[in-house]
């Protein structure tokens, strides 16, 4: 699974929201996820993303319910949970697979999506650790100062400012100088090249027909036997 | 052909009052030039200008024009202007903007267009330059204040460009690390890249620059050579407090009759006192 | 005062970020903490703060243990100047801002009005009482900083790093506004690696070198080691390494120019006569 493609993995993400769509029974979109989950074990990804999926799938019990209780049947609502967790489990999929820079430049030069767009990804999660990193400089400071973070709700609500303010005012400064960096360095100036090497191989192809086959076999399995 | 030139270069951005008025100086090419003065006399918006940043990217008022080889920056684009200028900036954290360092120093190949087999290479002998060698996969989060800044060096450096300028670069460094920037500075200025750069404590940079600006509320007080600089800045008082200590010394000891060559350094310093000591002694003890 | 007894800290097990630190500061010194980035001075001066707890020995403020103290309960004592001062302004004024740790520490009004006016006053803002914080230089954010900690009325400031990005006049005249505080009474401690600003205000330094406490005494005595400092990071400022390298010639060390040409000149004139 690692080794295939970005663009590869990006076909597969919609061709399996396609299949969930496409699909209308439970043992058909049961085994849909759980082929989805056999895949992240053999690939050796359940341990880092278990906590992930766990979670998914509480939301889906949760939506069932919700479904049920507004009147749907029993087999729509619990279909509708099934189709989430398939939809979101293949984002989890191909997050856990490929790295970020290969995202975005299988999204810039393969899917013709402009630079600055997938970049912003990018970006923006180069700044987590900076941030977090802050936001706790920001708590220590106000600390010193004897901000406890106790209180009422609303003391507690009015206190956070102390933390949210000089968090906010940074990002806004570091963003400006984000920006003015990227053109300083050329970013948008002219064609680029891309050090990631993103190109579809035979493995590649294969998968691609193999989903292709997939996508007519499960459209025939609806319309033929109500899949 | 200079590397930059102001001519007559004014400047106030948008909704603010004037930060650069008719500045005249020039940088010769394979030059080290140090920018001085308090803070808010207009050496960030001076380093901003001679990239193009200043007007194209904020707007604002301008007069006079800055040339940078041989171009006007008016009349080109920063893009343009960036495959001969890097610019490192005060705040280096934000100008870090991939996951990983080799990422972040291939960024500017990569704007460039360099061929994709080239790269890997290029990024490895920087790395090396700044003293980050092997960290190619390091996440830039991890990394303490003085790697990142000179992450941000290296960034700069691997698209070769003809003139660097830094602001303040050495502001997360301590001593022996602002010691080993200015030696790398110095190596490259030997190898003809220009440099400028924008720094408070003078004595780091006086063994390397040919020439020392001094800016003080965006007009330039002194210019030239840093001996005749740091002279004029000690005879008519401008901003003495950034004089080093060195060459404070060496004022006053020329007030009181003695003559002395230009100190770049401590040892310079040492050698001639010594010999005027000795002298001295010598003399008493004959007498 | 402020007495650390065999403190040991780390951020990951096996790396001492402090190791077996012991460390007492008296009342009304003025102490610098000196060392490479990354040697552990900041480490100390948090643990100090509460705002981590050492893993061995103990922090003894004013008579209490202050292991089970909370940074809050800290601040009535120690005001901590962050280096950064971007990562606490957040008010629209400057009176506003230094109010904050007054408010937090649960001063009556006249008590705020008359803690913050004192305090802009000590460190010569009152002029910018009403300005935007984020306007100003950084050297006056500083001041605001230096401020917001005074205005909490603690005995002890502790500051980091508070010179860095500011030009030579700023730094003259912040060094000046803490060598009044001392002159006052107020104990500082100063964690930094300006050698020259050590030099002419500290009277006392403590290095630290990869955790370990490796030199604690008066600043003379520190620079009277020679080279040996550079394996530690520092590097003696200037005119005293000049003075110390013409001790023969009968040169006694000096911190500023204005001394040692005056040394100097003396023996030149001696030897004219």
């Amino acid at each position: 699974m690692k080794q295939l493609a970005p663009l590869t993995k990006l076909v597969f993400t919609v061709a399996v929201s396609i299949w969930a769509m496409l699909l209308t029974s439970l043992p058909g979109l049961g085994l849909l996820a759980v082929a989805q989950v056999v895949t992240l074990a053999v690939c050796g990804l359940l341990g880092r993303t278990y906590k992930g999926i766990l979670s998914l799938t509480g939301f889906a019990v949760v939506l069932i319910l919700v479904q049920y209780a507004l009147g749907s049947e029993l087999e729509a609502a619990i279909a509708g949970g099934l189709r989430m967790i398939d939809m979101a489990t293949v984002f989890v999929i191909l997050l856990a697979t490929t790295k970020m820079q290969s995202l975005t430049t299988a999204l810039v030069s393969q899917c013709r999506v402009p630079q600055e767009y997938a970049f912003m990804f990018t970006t923006a999660l180069r700044f987590i650790p900076d941030f977090l990193a802050e936001s706790k400089a920001v708590r220590e400071a106000q600390a010193c100062r004897g901000y406890t973070g106790k209180g009422g709700i609303v003391r507690r609500f009015t206190s956070y400012l102390a933390l949210v303010g000089p968090l906010v005012l940074r990002a806004v400064s570091r963003s400006e100088t984000m920006a003015l960096s990227l053109e300083l360095r050329g970013f948008g100036a002219g064609r680029r090249s891309f050090s990631t090497d993103v190109g579809l191989k035979f493995r590649d192809y294969c998968t691609l027909l193999g989903m292709i086959a997939l996508t007519a076999g499960f459209t025939a399995g609806r319309i033929v036997y109500g899949w | 052909m200079k590397a930059i030139s102001f001519e007559n270069f004014s400047y106030a951005y948008p909704k603010s009052g004037v930060v650069l008025e008719k500045l005249c100086f020039e940088v010769e090419q394979g030059s080290f030039t140090a920018i001085v003065g308090p803070s808010g006399a207009g050496k960030t918006t001076l380093c901003l200008a001679a990239a193009g940043v200043v007007p194209h990217y904020f707007g604002g008022r301008t007069g006079g024009t800055v040339v940078v080889q041989g171009i006007q920056t008016m009349d080109s684009t920063m893009g343009e202007l960036a495959k001969d200028v890097a610019l490192v900036l005060e705040d280096y954290e934000s100008q870090l903007v991939a996951m990983t360092v080799e990422d972040e120093v291939a960024f500017g190949l990569e704007n460039a267009g360099v061929d994709r087999k080239l790269i890997p290479q290029m990024v490895r002998e920087t790395l090396q330059l700044v003293g980050l060698s092997g960290r190619e996969q390091c996440e830039v989060g991890g990394l303490s204040g003085g790697q990142k800044q000179r992450l941000a060096l290296a960034g700069a450096l691997v698209t070769k460009p003809d003139i660097l300028i830094l602001d303040e670069p050495a502001s997360a460094l301590d001593p022996a690390g602002t010691e080993e920037l200015y030696s790398l500075l110095g190596k490259l200025n030997e190898q003809g890249m220009t440099i400028l750069v924008v720094e408070h404590d003078i004595a780091q940079v006086l063994p390397y620059i040919d020439q020392l600006v001094l800016l003080m509320e965006g007009r330039i007080a002194v210019a030239g050579q840093p001996e005749a600089a740091l002279r004029k800045m000690s005879e008519e008082s401008l901003f003495q407090e950034v004089i080093p200590p060195l060459q404070e010394l060496r004022f006053l000891l020329e007030k009181h009759g003695c003559r002395f060559g230009a100190w770049r350094c401590e040892a310079d310093a040492v050698r001639e006192l010594s010999a005027v000591l000795q002298e001295a002694s010598e003399v008493s003890r004959s007498a | 005062m402020l007495e650390m007894t065999g403190v040991s800290y780390h951020y990951q097990p096996g790396k001492p970020a402090v190791d077996n630190v012991s460390l007492c500061i008296r009342a009304g010194e003025f102490a610098a903490i000196a060392g490479r980035n990354g040697s552990g001075k900041t480490t100390l001066t948090r643990l100090v703060m509460s705002l981590i707890k050492p893993a061995n020995g103990q922090i003894v403020l004013n008579g209490v243990n202050t292991s089970s103290q909370s940074p809050g309960d800290i601040a009535r004592h120690v005001g901590y100047v962050f280096q950064n001062p971007d990562s606490q302004i957040f008010r629209d004024t400057v009176a506003s801002e230094v109010a904050y740790g007054p408010e937090q520490l649960g001063f009556s009004a006249p008590e705020i009005a008359s803690s913050v006016a004192e305090a802009l006053e000590k460190t010569g803002l009152t002029a910018l009482a009403d300005v935007y914080p984020r306007s100003l230089s950084r050297g006056q954010k500083q001041r605001v900083t230096i401020a917001s900690a005074l205005a909490m009325k603690p005995d002890i400031l502790i500051l980091d790093e508070p010179t860095s990005g500011q030009d030579a006049k700023e730094k003259e005249s912040l060094l000046r506004i803490l060598t009044e505080l001392n002159e006052q009474g107020k104990t500082i401690i100063l964690v930094t690696h300006d050698m020259d600003i050590l030099a002419r205000y500290a009277k006392r330094v403590v290095v630290m070198a990869s955790g370990a406490k490796v030199f604690d005494g008066p600043v003379a005595e520190l620079f009277a080691q020679g080279n040996d400092i550079r394996k530690w990071g520092l590097r003696a400022p200037a005119i005293m390494n000049i003075s110390r390298k013409l001790s023969k010639y009968g040169v006694f060390p000096a911190l500023t120019a204005t001394e040692l040409s005056q040394q100097i000149a003396e023996r030149v004139q001696r030897g004219r006569m």
